[in-house]
């Protein structure tokens, strides 16, 4: 995988400094209606200049290549509102492996009680424990709690840990990509991050090991 | 992203359910009704955790039903704008490509992917760079961000992007089996 660039071989997907033909290329931005429950209007992300760079496996493709790389500012929406501040009350952030732990429960337990037809399990039940298990992550959800505990004390809220957490980033600069609410701070919070991320890093890989060595 | 949230319903019970089964069978009869189910609030509710309580009934003029407030804990599963997740490639044509997270369905259009991708019709419909080196067919994986959602009866259907930094193909199908 590591030779498609998934996971930070090749640059992502702006292209290198000094392509000239980038930035001959800026799509104005469309508008887009779409009629729904919370109908919104948005505009389609206007190439900033480094838009039209190969798209290589940029799903967590570095961005060495390309020196600094520019956040995309330009394109991003108007308004990045916290998650949190849109979530009912009484709900809680999970992580997808603490989401998988519970649903894994559940389902256990739907083995014992699977003699009764009247008990099923809705579609959307497998598809989202499939889900929440993708990438065959073997982290305990309170370990990763742990690692990103600190962040806390910097302003991050549980959702937004939650949301570093599910995509593992490798560069600090890919979580700042990822959650834009945490911009402001990126001064304080880079080491912070860096940190942990090389802790989560650390974690994989000897959980990584382990099943190897069991396998 | 998924939540573990408590969340309210008044449950209409049938007389003929009363006895000391009652809770039992109210239990039964919320998990048939609520889970599966999707909402634009709440997402959709993946599975129900837990019972917090169970409130008195109260019996409906002219019907002999009985309503009972229950308080509940469940495990939702909700997209928000702005939020990027990976889902795995269900469908591409040249209007771009379907792909699903979860119990979501997300759509990214042709506009929203990067520009020197290009579609390639044939059996395997794909959407690949000009020097062929990223490829995104069904089965692959992409990490993409939500521009927008939208909640029908039963699902909930979202507009994605990846033409945005640190997003696009995370691996080609199979890679991971």
């Amino acid at each position: 995988m590591s030779e498609k660039g998934g996971k930070g071989g090749k640059s992502s997907l702006k292209s290198p400094v000094g392509n000239g033909d980038s930035s001959g290329k800026q799509k104005k931005g469309k508008k887009v209606q779409f009629d729904s429950e919370d109908s919104f209007e948005m505009h389609t992300q206007k190439s900033n200049g480094k838009a039209d760079a190969p798209a290589a496996k940029g799903g967590k493709g570095d961005k060495t290549a390309n020196g600094s790389k520019k956040s995309t500012g330009k394109g991003s929406t108007p308004v990045e509102r916290r998650f949190d501040q849109e979530l009912p009350p009484n709900s809680a952030c999970l992580m997808d492996c603490e989401a998988a732990d519970i649903l894994q429960s559940i389902q256990d337990q739907m083995v014992i009680l699977s003699q009764d037809p009247d008990i099923k399990l809705p579609v959307s039940f497998d598809t989202g424990l499939t889900y929440a298990k993708r990438g065959g992550s073997y982290a305990k959800p309170e370990t990763v709690k742990k690692i990103f505990e600190p962040l806390k004390k910097h302003g991050v809220s549980e959702c937004e840990i939650c949301l570093i957490a599910n995509i593992c980033p490798e560069s600090v600069d890919e979580v700042f990509a990822v959650v834009p609410a945490l911009k402001p701070k990126m001064s304080k919070l880079r080491d912070p991050l860096r940190i942990a991320l090389d802790e989560l890093a650390n974690l994989k890989e000897a959980l990584a090991n382990l099943k190897n060595s069991t396998t | 992203m998924f939540f573990h949230m408590v969340l309210e319903r008044n449950m209409q019970l049938h007389p003929r359910h009363f006895g000391r089964d009652l809770r039992d069978k109210l239990v039964a009869k919320l998990m048939k009704d609520v889970e599966g189910t999707c909402s634009g609030h709440h997402g959709f509710i993946v599975a129900i955790t837990g019972i917090e309580s169970v409130g008195k009934g109260r019996i409906r003029d002219g019907t002999g039903f009985v309503v009972f407030p229950v308080k509940y804990q469940c495990v939702v599963f909700r997209p928000f704008k702005g939020e990027i997740l990976e889902a795995v490639v269900t469908m591409v044509n040249k209007m771009g490509f379907f792909a699903e997270a979860g119990p979501v369905q997300i759509f990214v259009s042709n506009h929203l992917i990067p520009d020197d991708m290009e579609f390639q019709p044939g059996d395997i419909p794909n959407y690949t760079t000009s020097d062929g080196s990223v490829k995104i067919q069904k089965e692959s994986e992409v990490r993409l961000k939500i521009i927008g959602t939208r909640v029908d009866a039963t699902e909930i259907f979202c507009i994605g992007t990846i033409k945005d930094d640190f997003l696009g193909v995370i691996s080609d199908p199979g890679a991971n089996s």
